[in-house]
């Protein structure tokens, strides 16, 4: 159960932007479909879902369910900017692994808030005692594969031709994942 | 154009700045550019180190210890902060930070020793814009500070 006390939270950009971050409500559906109708149909072709359908949308609206998918929306006003959700199986092999999956609108991309929602699924994914937050990225996402490894995200795998967008081309899949085994406590002494 | 010099009594930032441009307070006195900011000694003492002359092509075995000695200073500061807070990732962060400067001494004359000084001071940026985004700021940003200090270059970039 992850505690969910800290939202709704205010964060600001570097730019001076300021946004709302907080989970998804049912209530949330129309914003959510709003939101996916203004990334480009470029960055849609690698979704694993066809969110161009509303009734995607509405369906995930309708089963929210935070303990095996939490969403955090990023919000400039009433308009959904930034969407990240945290994947978790409560039960089986995989039951302290996390999937993070992070979506940005494009007019604000480059301007950091990628970044603060790595950040706060790096916080979720503390707080859910998880060991590894696994995330998968096409090849050609370059600048959001580098901002996982700027957040200490390590590539730890490369599938050639692995999967294939909506006009059945095939990408490259590229995996990092970030280990939360233990905080870095042993390596905080200074030598003397 | 001669530089003035001034210490923050406030946080200790360590400046150098065309007096004809800085901003003054009401009676005609510079104000320090971390004034007002959140973490405003971490912000000043990383940008201390991140506009060091030890990053220059022409520095000095000398520049180089005493850079070291402040990337020391600097990562016993934030870890004084993280120890009131409960940050397992920021804490993470810094883990790797005291570990790249540990294996970054210059004593040694290791090849690879600036490389890790700059890993550890990458990761104490790390830590400050973890620690920021708790409280809802944005990423500290050096170049915002950049004509508070004599640099006229920074040879290499954060990421490696």
């Amino acid at each position: 159960m992850i505690t969910l006390e800290r939202y709704p939270r205010e964060i600001t950009l570097r730019d001076g932007a300021r946004l709302t971050l907080r989970p998804m409500v049912r209530e949330d559906a129309d914003r959510l479909w709003d939101f996916f109708r203004r990334i480009p149909p470029e960055d849609k072709m690698y979704f694993r879902e066809d969110v161009g359908r509303k009734e995607v949308v509405e369906r995930w609206a309708e089963n929210l369910e935070y303990n095996s998918v939490l969403p955090v929306l990023a919000l400039e006003g009433d308009c959904v900017v930034g969407d990240a959700t945290l994947h978790r199986n409560r039960s089986g092999w995989k039951q302290r692994v996390g999937t993070i999956r992070i979506q940005i609108a494009p007019v604000f991309r480059h301007r950091g808030l990628g970044t603060a929602m790595i950040r706060e699924m790096r916080h979720l994914g503390e707080k859910a005692a998880l060991h590894y937050l696994l995330v998968e990225a096409i090849e050609k996402q370059q600048p959001a594969i580098r901002a996982f490894e700027k957040m200490g995200f390590e590539r730890v795998g490369l599938y050639r031709n692995f999967v294939n967008d909506q006009e059945g081309r095939f990408h490259n899949l590229v995996v990092l994942l970030y280990s939360m085994g233990d905080s870095g406590q042993a390596t905080l002494s200074f030598p003397p | 154009m001669p530089l003035s010099r001034m210490t923050c009594t406030d946080c200790g930032a360590d400046l150098a700045f065309d007096s004809h441009r800085a901003k003054k307070g009401p009676g005609g006195k510079e104000l320090c550019p971390y004034v007002g900011r959140l973490y405003p000694d971490l912000r000043a003492a990383h940008d201390l180190i991140y506009f060091g002359k030890w990053r220059r092509m022409d520095a000095t075995t000398v520049d180089i210890r005493r850079a070291y000695h402040q990337i020391e200073r600097h990562l016993k500061a934030i870890g004084e902060v993280l120890a009131t807070k409960d940050l397992p990732a920021a804490m993470r962060d810094f883990g790797k930070a005291v570990e790249a400067f540990q294996a970054g001494d210059p004593k040694g004359d290791s090849p690879d020793a600036l490389r890790y000084m700059d890993h550890a001071l990458s990761y104490a940026h790390t830590v400050i814009d973890d620690l920021l985004h708790e409280e809802g700021n944005p990423p500290h940003d050096p170049m915002e500070f950049s004509e508070w200090y004599d640099a006229v270059e920074v040879p290499f970039k954060e990421e490696w």
